[in-house]
């Protein structure tokens, strides 16, 4: 059982390596910009944990980030690479949004509704990949990306067009009509005070954060507990052995697929059911190839893809910080969250070896 | 230090029974993180000398012969070349200073011809333009110099597997090897081909070429070899002259202990027909015909053993029987039932159980523990998931632990990954698991492929006891010995045919052999 801590230990520790160093080579890069490295960690803490404000925006841009992330490691399990999150999650938007305009329910029953119809919109835009892939063999990386572009032109043809809120909303921007009010995800901090935890009121977290914990909690389930689990994680390891071992190689990936899309409809909802109101095209766009960046470094576990997400929300609010307060450009810290995946992948990558080859000792 | 031996080295020999030395290695150590997979070995090459590198699976060996051929840097130890100390510093240094390596899988260019291959990588051009006569003359040369039989301007795809080895011994020579490296060479070849080889590496011997190779084929060592160096966990055992060494004791000093070679196998009276396969065809993507009219059945109670090279036809049989739901004519059928309709469960619900070629392939899910390994393949059922489809873990490490004590899988513990294991262990997990399932038929494809002797006596015995158990077995092995020594009947499988049937009591290796090249086909 010690042992078992101990290369837990050192899973745990790659990661932490990896975000360590990537600091220094920041704070390296502050130097040579020529600002005092005190200030640029004095901002970073401004626009990260300084208050319980920044905290919860930490926490809440993490919340479509840890989605997209899980909806890529799912998949990702099964051996599937679905960089089709992206239109995924546009259109599980969709779908989520119409059933927040067009369909009256009372709240208790239209929060669960509409995401519900999000993660069956998402799983519908990846069905087409899923069923090619499987029935004909044409990998999914090809036909993902170009449904991302047919995503993106359905929503803007819909939105402008048969759905165009013009006139409704008196706004001059292209949206859809508002989002009945028993659709639209409030404020949870009654939530925290039910635990005691008395937030103040400038603190703003919305339902999808609880959605996205008890997602969280049932991809693990589904992984590591159920049987379907099982499959999805030994065709994901070898879809050769799986066959012999007569699992129905292809149905399990299909299944998985479609699960993957579910989960990538749901990344939407924060901006569109809490932030906005009404579905845009103009939606955050890119969180699909974060989620595959979040994905590996989170080594494709629920626990380490919510880890890696609050370390991308965090990244991205350091660089907020960095650009108000300091003369350090926002852009660096795209540069430092790339170099910041490599080392951590690649750190993960030499414990891992590591691991095998003890594990082999120990064997022998 | 070392500068001392290099300078001693000289004198210290020079009068041996054949050439002076070629090669020598000194205290040559590597270690990988956790393993120390070479310690301290040394060894010495001559002139015109066959030196024989025998040794369990993980032992050692391949990573010596990488070394030498500048895969791997040492970690300490010296390599002295006609007692000149040197470094290798990757093959292409290897094979300028006179080191040539067969590699088990074949480093050749299927659709150029056998020249272009062997000018591969040394090719001579005037003005950019390929020059092709002075190689060929070259080549020419050297093929009649070492036995060899090609035609160098048929495409290396057209030829058989000895053909292809052929090749890639010209396209060594051709660069000048003195020093000559096979790994396991005779693994992929018939009786016959094997014969060839030796021939060549005779040839090769007497015009002063030192050969080192690797086998684990004991009666080819003692047939060839002038020197036997047996290496077991890292460490030379012990070097013997051809003059001293015998089967059992190479046997022996490879694993440290004595090993029954000879398998209790009794002929038993078999009972009912398990497998019936009827004319079956098979037609595979590329429209080429892999299969033609196999018929044969194999009863409960009997090992029935194909025979054969491989690429003949003996893979897509086992595909067809596993798990192959698409077939071109004829029939499959599981004690009774056609599998043609069937997917991989069914099958294995009516009682088919698995030994797959490869085992990494097929066989075992690498990152996953060997708890988890050995519910493959039930892992759906009863007792392994509950009314709600959840994993019943308790009961899932209690069959771990029992099928580690049952099958001596040495394990840390059923949480180990399987690719923590030896490649032996590895395949003891594949075999507990498809044994546990009580199989009515047993598909074992070339189970002894890679495992050590130990290994080896354990599978055989447990193919025997499937067989006393009732269950019917189909073995298929390139090894024709073990094909011999477990079968109660064999089948010998040429071009997508089963050509000749042969009762173990009639089959003798030389005519199975002959058969199986194809020299008595029709």
């Amino acid at each position: 059982m010690k042992r078992f801590n101990k290369y837990a230990i050192y899973e745990v520790m790659a990661p932490l390596v990896g975000f360590a160093a990537s600091m220094a080579l920041l704070m390296l890069i502050v130097v040579i910009v020529g600002e005092n490295p005190g200030n640029a960690v004095d901002a970073i803490w401004k626009m990260t944990f300084a208050t319980s404000t920044r905290t919860a925006t930490v926490l809440s841009t993490s919340v479509p980030l840890f989605l997209a992330g899980l909806a890529v490691a799912f998949a990702f399990r099964a051996n599937i690479f679905n960089i089709g999150v992206e239109g995924q999650y546009f259109i599980g938007g969709l779908v989520g949004a119409m059933a927040g305009i067009y369909v009256p329910l009372p709240a208790f029953l239209h929060i669960p509704f509409v995401v519900i119809a999000a993660m069956i919109g998402g799983a519908l835009w990846a069905a087409i990949p899923a069923a090619l892939k499987v029935s004909r063999g044409i990998h999914e990386v090809i036909t993902t990306i170009m449904f991302n572009n047919i995503a993106l032109a359905l929503v803007n043809y819909l939105v402008n067009g048969p759905m165009s809120g013009l006139g409704a909303t008196g706004s001059l921007e292209p949206q859809t009509r508002h989002i009945l009010p028993t659709a639209l995800f409030g404020n949870i901090d009654w939530m925290f005070r039910a635990v005691g935890w008395n937030v103040p009121d400038s603190v703003y977290l919305d339902y999808s954060l609880p959605v996205a914990v008890l997602v969280g909690l049932l991809v693990w389930f589904i992984l590591f507990r159920l049987r379907i689990g099982f499959d999805v994680r030994a065709v994901g390891t070898s879809t050769d052995v799986s066959l012999y071992a007569g699992i129905k190689v292809a149905k399990v990936q299909l299944g998985a697929f479609l699960f993957s899309g579910a989960l990538a409809g749901l990344v939407g909802l924060q901006e569109i059911f809490a932030v906005r109101g009404y579905y845009t095209f103009q939606i955050a766009s890119g969180l699909g190839f974060d989620g595959i960046a979040i994905a590996l470094i989170g080594r494709n576990s629920p626990v380490g893809v919510a880890f890696a997400a609050l370390l991308f929300a965090f990244l991205r609010q350091a660089g907020y910080g960095l650009q108000f307060f300091t003369k350090v450009p926002n852009s660096v810290i795209s540069v430092i969250t790339g170099l910041m995946i490599l080392i951590i992948v690649v750190s993960n990558e030499l414990v891992s070896r590591y691991i095998k080859a003890l594990r082999k000792k120990e064997a022998m | 230090m070392p500068t001392n031996a290099a300078a001693a080295a000289p004198s210290a020999v020079g009068g041996g029974a054949s050439g002076s030395i070629l090669l020598r290695m000194e205290g040559i150590t590597k270690a990988f993180p956790g393993v120390v997979a070479n310690d301290k070995i040394s060894l010495d090459l001559r002139e015109g000398e066959i030196l024989a590198l025998v040794g369990e699976n993980g032992a050692g060996k391949s990573t010596l012969m990488k070394i030498l051929y500048g895969l791997y840097r040492p970690d300490s130890g010296e390599i002295l070349i006609r007692d000149r100390k040197t470094r290798i510093a990757g093959p292409r240094d290897a094979i300028t200073q006179g080191i040539g390596m067969v590699h088990q899988h074949f480093m050749l260019i299927p659709p150029f011809t056998v020249l272009e291959n062997i000018m591969l990588g040394s090719e001579s051009s005037r003005l950019g333009v390929l020059s092709y006569a002075k190689p060929k003359a070259a080549a020419a040369r050297l093929i009649e110099l070492n036995n060899l039989h090609i035609d160098l301007n048929t495409s290396v795809e057209r030829l058989p597997v000895g053909l292809q080895q052929q090749v890639e011994i010209l396209k060594i020579l051709y660069r000048g090897a003195e020093i000559l490296i096979f790994d396991e060479p005779t693994a992929v070849l018939t009786p016959q081909e094997s014969d060839e080889l030796f021939k060549t590496f005779r040839q090769m011997r007497a015009q002063g070429k030192g050969i080192i190779f690797i086998s684990h084929k004991l009666d080819e060592v003692l047939d060839i070899a002038d020197r036997i160096t047996v290496i077991r966990r890292g460490r030379v055992i012990r070097t013997l002259d051809r003059a001293e060494a015998t089967k059992p004791l190479i046997a022996e000093l490879m694993v440290g202990k004595p090993v029954i070679l000879n398998v209790d196998n009794p002929r038993r009276s078999a009972g009912e027909t398990v497998l019936e396969v009827d004319k079956l065809g098979f037609v595979n993507a590329e429209g080429v015909e892999t299969l033609r009219d196999v018929s044969f059945r194999v009863r409960a109670g009997e090992i029935y053993g194909i025979a054969g090279v491989e690429g003949n036809g003996q893979s897509e049989l086992i595909r067809a029987i596993a798990y192959r739901t698409r077939i071109s004519g004829g029939s499959v059928r599981l004690l009774g039932s056609d599998l043609s309709g069937l997917d991989v469960r069914s099958r294995r619900e009516l009682g088919l159980a698995h030994i797959p070629e490869d085992r990494h392939k097929f066989g075992l899910l690498l990152s996953f523990s060997l708890a988890d390994n050995f519910i493959l393949g039930s892992h759906y059922k009863k007792p392994f998931v509950s009314g709600l489809k959840t994993q019943v873990r308790k009961q899932i490490a209690e069959n771990a632990k029992r099928l580690i004590a049952q099958f001596d899988v040495r394990t840390p513990s059923e949480q180990t990954p399987a690719h923590a294991l030896s490649g032996g262990n590895q395949q003891k997990v594949i075999i507990a698991r498809e044994m546990s399932q009580k199989p009515r038929l047993l598909l074992a494809n070339q189970p002894t492929r890679g495992v050590d002797v130990g290994a080896t006596e354990f599978i055989y015995k447990q193919l025997v006891e499937a067989k006393k158990n009732g269950a019917a077995v189909l073995l298929v092995s390139a090894d024709l010995d073990e094909v011999m020594s477990l079968s109660d009947r064999i089948g010998v499988m040429f071009k997508g045919s089963i050509i000749k049937e042969f009762e173990r009591e009639s089959a003798t290796k030389e005519e199975v052999g002959f058969y199986m090249m194809g020299e008595k086909a029709r």
